[in-house]
């Protein structure tokens, strides 16, 4: 984007105009800038001193807790908006404090996410700093074209790909010109192929826009030719190195790595030797048993004679064997444990709070899809995103319930399950599941399901009554394994992402399943922890555990047997593949296996998941204005959000004035006369109106009741009264659309801006949250924790989601807080922007017409309200 | 909007030299709200949207029958639908926060298709209200479980008086009319008070509410 192309001319726009640094980036001056978070003894930055020259890009790497995230806010900054600390020194970006200079993009684009539309959600930073709409709408373009947008500015932000909304987020950025970039390990939440999209629209980005730019991340070798120079953090929060790249990973590169920092032109780790013991299945299943499978003889090579349940759990590092010896490819593996026999998955997006008045969206996640699972066999399921990983293995774990096809479980798991019919596993009780299957979902965040770490993983074994002093010492050996021990004790919500991960893992396999079903388990490990990942992995696998692994990661996907490959739902390729090896001490920057773990011709196809138009079949269920074309489809379709609002409102305050049942079968018939020309012809949306309909109902059946004379009149009259307001408002209502109501809010009424914003943004959460909820479920299920269908067993289900939700919500919020700040979310307010210069009034990328439709749409709202008081008495 | 040579950060606790206040208010000025404030707001009310999707979904259809032969048994459960506005309160502890949680919260029910229209902005309202009061008479100073107990009720009793007497159970007599009031009330109290209040604690024991007072009080109490 040309940096100067809109600045020509807005003599209204009061803050963005930075003419003088526009050319350039931003030289940015840090001095013994040290941050402890209060309830924390040490600092979590210690004394930095970093002077980063206009122009420059730097690339800021140190091992986990280093405080990489940290600073990067802090340059930003938003350090305070979701922590208290005690904050010393200063951060100076061209001698100021941030502000529109300074742009932040965070770890997941899903954080970033403010609006329904992609333009609208790029418009979010220039709104915020009160740039004038047509403006606006220019800079959105340009942002949108710099990152190489695929879409135009009306498409959904619900249907994109991680990769897509990444670049959307970039654009989010842009759209407010920065001359500081900072960027947050961009694509660690994306698979390799759109990583490298998302880097390649950074790079041309950011290099047009001639910003100084500094990014936080892992993987360094996709980075090292990108930059120019390479600061590295200690733990502790000090600057350990600094300097040119190549001189500096020269001096550094040993001893990152030997922190875990992924750094190029380092051998690859090897999965940790892991005793068998500790993953060993509870349940004897086929030959192997828990003695390993017929897998060890030939490839379990040397981490099979480790003796099992001994103290060698903690703390191997490295092993001696390649990884050409930890592929278990020769062995036959042992009895089939799984059967997915031609299963379907077709999604409808549940109904929303944004697209209520929309069509609903119906999803094929899995098309016809065959897979099986034996016991000592790893199988990883590979493909872009989008393409059916999840959902399959989420139905090899029992979690998750196939539209047509089924899931089976087979021999030897049978044992024992009190189900009809007994081998459909989604329908198996809650502890015959757990006892059986072990499942990590993506989101490892939402695995926690007890208060202290050792209690977490214990908890399924618990639950299934298995013996505790057995128990509670595979669990200690599993915690010390994946380098948890330190942290027993601990809340799990206090951990970091890639500890929760591992936390899932143990407590996945703590409890012995044969089958264990992983969903991305390595990410966001470091070199040191991805060992443990994979050394539990190699160590079910060769205890004869049936392993599933979906991944994007080369590495691990190197370990597998055996491979499905999936594309838009389908697979693609399910070979054996006897390859699996890596060419000993190959040492590349790119890796090798990434071309060959995914063959795919065309990324982008399989990255959107295929979307239907919804057939008469579903529209039925949802009221669409659309589903009535070449019909009138009423004045109600064609007013604004705030009208149709207070027309319903209007009705609520003129009910208590119908006292007689002559006046409400009055009021109620002036209503039904003006239903064809407000809400238009067609078939009423039952569905919408069953809720409303039982209402009546019962405040007729309960006034009657418990009314002093019992006359049926008087209940009549109760729920006629009722039904007056209630019917139309959830009509008139179901064609709101939140975002213009905001709109509207903020502009018509004059609202504070920062409420509606704040409002409309969580809505459109409603459904992310509703996903995280069933996820919640689906992990007690599997971990043998879901209550019985009594009322107080669901009681105790409701609540324990509720507050597992809760602790995810604000989570969210937080990092949502700091992505929002990031773009100027409170620069409107008087305290936070800078002295001397008046704060701008946020401004609104669409307008709020109040149009001739909506004055007849509260006269007749009003109208009908005042029948009531105009009816003649007798 | 520069200011030469200075740094925009300063710590932002509030009472970090008192030691371990058991009702830390919000940072002054109270009316001044952090960005974090309202978008956690907004959040908690979307989240407890989705909780009323599922209680609707798993609990309430085993109660409905009971419920609508008898609808003073269904407003023992009402301070369900009072737990936005109790939360948002104890959990931001400014003026507004609680009405706003609540609105928004209502907001969701009514996008979402619900039983009652837009009337149930107005129940929010009064809900909203009724919590407002109850922080306000303690000036925003304290957030006991008392407190939170005296706010649950003001809520059914701002909901029930102001509202339902008037619509949905006009015609009860007068005896049902306070029958109806007293389940509610006890559900304000029960559920929205005390549940609320063990909510918000646990809640600030997972870390999930180090940003805001109550965090803050669980971290000082550790702390000292």
């Amino acid at each position: 984007m040309s940096p100067t192309q809109s600045e020509t001319g807005q003599p209204e726009s009061r803050v963005l105009v930075e003419t003088s640094h526009l050319a350039s980036g931003a030289l940015v001056e840090v001095s013994d800038l040290t941050w402890r978070p209060f309830g924390r003894r040490e600092p979590v930055l210690a004394g930095i001193t970093l002077r980063i020259e206009a122009g420059s890009r730097v690339l800021l790497a140190g091992p986990s807790g280093s405080g990489k995230s940290t600073l990067l806010r802090a340059l930003a900054g938003v350090l305070t908006t979701t922590e208290t600390g005690k904050l010393t020194g200063s951060v100076l970006v061209n001698g100021s404090a941030a502000g529109t200079l300074v742009g932040l993009m965070v770890q997941d684009p899903a954080d970033a996410l403010v609006a329904g539309q992609v333009g609208r959600d790029v418009a979010f930073g220039p709104e915020s700093f009160g740039m004038p709409r047509d403006q606006i709408w220019s800079r959105v373009r340009s942002a949108l074209a710099s990152v190489g947008f695929p879409y135009g500015e009306d498409h959904p932000t619900s249907a994109l790909s991680g990769g897509e909304a990444q670049r959307l987020a970039l654009a989010g950025v842009l759209a407010l010109t920065p001359r500081l970039v900072l960027l947050d390990e961009p694509t660690s939440m994306l698979d390799p192929d759109s990583a490298a999209v998302v880097r390649e629209a950074i790079i041309c980005a950011v290099h047009d826009s001639g910003a100084t730019l500094v990014m936080v991340e892992h993987q360094l070798c996709h980075w090292v030719d990108q930059v120019d120079r390479l600061v590295v953090l200690a733990p502790g929060g000090r600057v350990s190195a600094d300097g040119p790249v190549a001189a500096t990973l020269a001096r550094s590169a040993d001893s990152l790595a030997a922190q875990g920092v992924w750094v190029p032109d380092v051998a690859f780790p090897l999965p940790l030797e892991v005793p068998r013991a500790l993953c060993a299945p509870t349940l004897a299943v086929g030959s192997g048993g828990s003695g390993g499978s017929g897998g060890s003889g030939l490839s379990g090579g040397l981490s099979g004679s480790v003796s099992p349940g001994g103290s060698g759990a903690s703390g191997a590092s490295g092993g001696l064997s390649g990884l050409s010896g930890l592929s278990g490819l020769s062995a036959a593996s042992g009895p089939l444990l799984v059967a997915a026999e031609s299963v379907s998955v077709i999604r409808q997006a549940r109904r929303s709070v944004m697209s209520a008045n929309r069509p609903s969206t119906v999803t094929q996640a899995l098309l016809e899809v065959c897979a099986e699972v034996s016991a000592g066999e790893c199988v990883a399921v590979i493909g872009p995103s989008g393409a059916g990983k999840s959902t399959l293995t989420a139905l090899l774990a029992g979690v998750d319930e196939p539209t047509r096809g089924r899931v089976r479980g087979v021999g030897p798991l049978l044992a024992g399950v009190s189900a009809s019919p007994s081998e459909v596993i989604h329908r198996w009780a809650s502890r015959d599941l757990a006892a059986r299957f072990g499942w990590v979902p993506q989101q490892a965040e939402q695995a926690v399901v007890a208060r202290t770490v050792r209690g977490d993983v214990l908890s399924t074994s618990r639950r299934l009554g298995l013996n505790e002093d057995a128990a509670g010492a595979r669990a200690d050996a599993l915690l010390a394994v994946l380098g948890l021990s330190a942290l027993a004790g601990a809340d799990p919500h206090y951990l970091s992402g890639g500890e929760q991960r591992r936390l899932a893992l143990a407590g996945a396999i703590a409890h012995g399943p044969s089958v264990l079903v992983l969903d991305e388990p390595s990410v966001g490990q470091d070199r040191v922890t991805w060992a443990a990942v994979a050394g539990v992995v190699v160590a079910a696998r060769d205890a004869g555990v049936g392993v599933v692994l979906a991944t994007h990661d080369p590495l691990l996907i190197a370990l597998a047997d055996r491979r499905i490959t999936l594309r838009s739902g389908r697979i693609v390729d399910a070979s054996f593949d006897p390859r699996a090896q890596l060419p000993p001490g190959e040492r590349s920057a790119a890796s090798p296996l990434a071309g060959r773990a995914h063959p795919l011709a065309d990324p982008r196809e399989g990255v959107t998941p295929p979307h239907a138009r919804p057939s008469s079949l579903w529209s039925g269920l949802v009221f669409s204005r659309t589903g009535f074309t070449g019909r009138w489809t009423g004045l109600a379709s064609r007013s604004g959000p705030l009208s149709l609002l207070l027309a319903s409102i209007v009705l609520v305050l003129g009910a208590p004035f119908i006292i007689d049942l002559r006046t409400a079968l009055i009021a109620i018939g002036a209503e039904i006369a003006l239903a064809p020309m407000v809400l238009g012809l067609g078939r009423p949306p039952w569905r919408r109106l069953l809720p409303g309909l039982f209402t009546v109902a019962s405040v007729s059946f309960s006034n009657w009741l418990l009314s002093p004379g019992r006359e049926v009149s008087t209940g009549a009259l109760a729920g006629l009264r009722v039904a007056f307001f209630v019917v139309p408002s959830v009509l008139l209502v179901s064609r709101i659309d939140p975002s213009a109501l905001g709109d509207h809010l903020g502009q018509r009424l004059r609202l504070p801006a920062r409420p509606v914003v704040a409002a409309v943004a969580a809505l459109h959460r409603f459904e992310g949250l509703g996903k995280t909820w069933d996820q919640l479920a689906r992990v007690r299920r599997v971990r043998g924790l879901q209550a019985g269908r009594s009322l107080p067993g669901r009681a105790r289900s409701v609540a324990a989601l509720t507050f597992g939700l809760l602790i995810e919500t604000l989570r969210q919020a937080g990092r949502m807080a700091v992505a929002m700040e990031a773009r100027g979310f409170s620069a409107a307010v008087p305290s936070t922007s800078p002295a001397g210069s008046p704060a701008p009034r946020r401004t609104w990328a669409e307008p709020a017409p109040w149009l001739l439709s909506d004055s007849v749409m509260l006269a007749l709202g009003l109208m009908v309200a005042a029948v009531p008081l105009f009816v003649p008495r007798v | 909007m520069t200011e030469p040579g200075s740094t925009r950060f300063t710590p932002q606790t509030p009472g970090t030299s008192r030691p371990a206040p058991a009702n830390m208010p919000a940072t002054r000025p109270l009316m001044r709200w952090r960005g974090v404030d309202l978008i956690t707001a907004a959040m908690l009310a979307v989240a407890f949207g989705v909780v009323f999707w599922g209680f609707d979904t798993f609990i309430y259809p085993i109660l409905s029958t009971a419920t609508a032969g008898f609808p003073p048994l269904g407003e023992l459960m009402l301070g369900v639908w009072l737990l936005p506005a109790v939360v948002g309160g104890l959990v931001i502890r400014r003026p507004g926060a609680a009405l706003f949680t609540e609105l928004v919260a209502a907001n969701v029910e009514m996008f979402l298709g619900n039983k009652w229209g837009a009337a149930v902005l107005l129940s929010a309202v009064l809900q909203g209200l009724g919590v407002e009061l109850a922080l306000a008479l303690f000036r925003h100073r304290r957030f006991g479980v008392l407190v939170a107990v005296l706010a649950g009720v003001l809520a059914a009793v701002f909901e029930i008086v102001f509202y339902e007497w008037h619509s949905y159970v006009a015609a009860y007599s007068s005896a049902w009319k306070a029958i109806y009031l007293v389940c509610g009330m006890v559900s304000g109290a029960v559920i929205a008070g005390v549940g609320g209040w063990f909510l918000v604690r646990a809640l600030a024991r997972t870390g999930a509410l180090n940003a805001f007072p109550p965090g803050q009080e669980v971290r000082e109490s550790n702390s000292v």
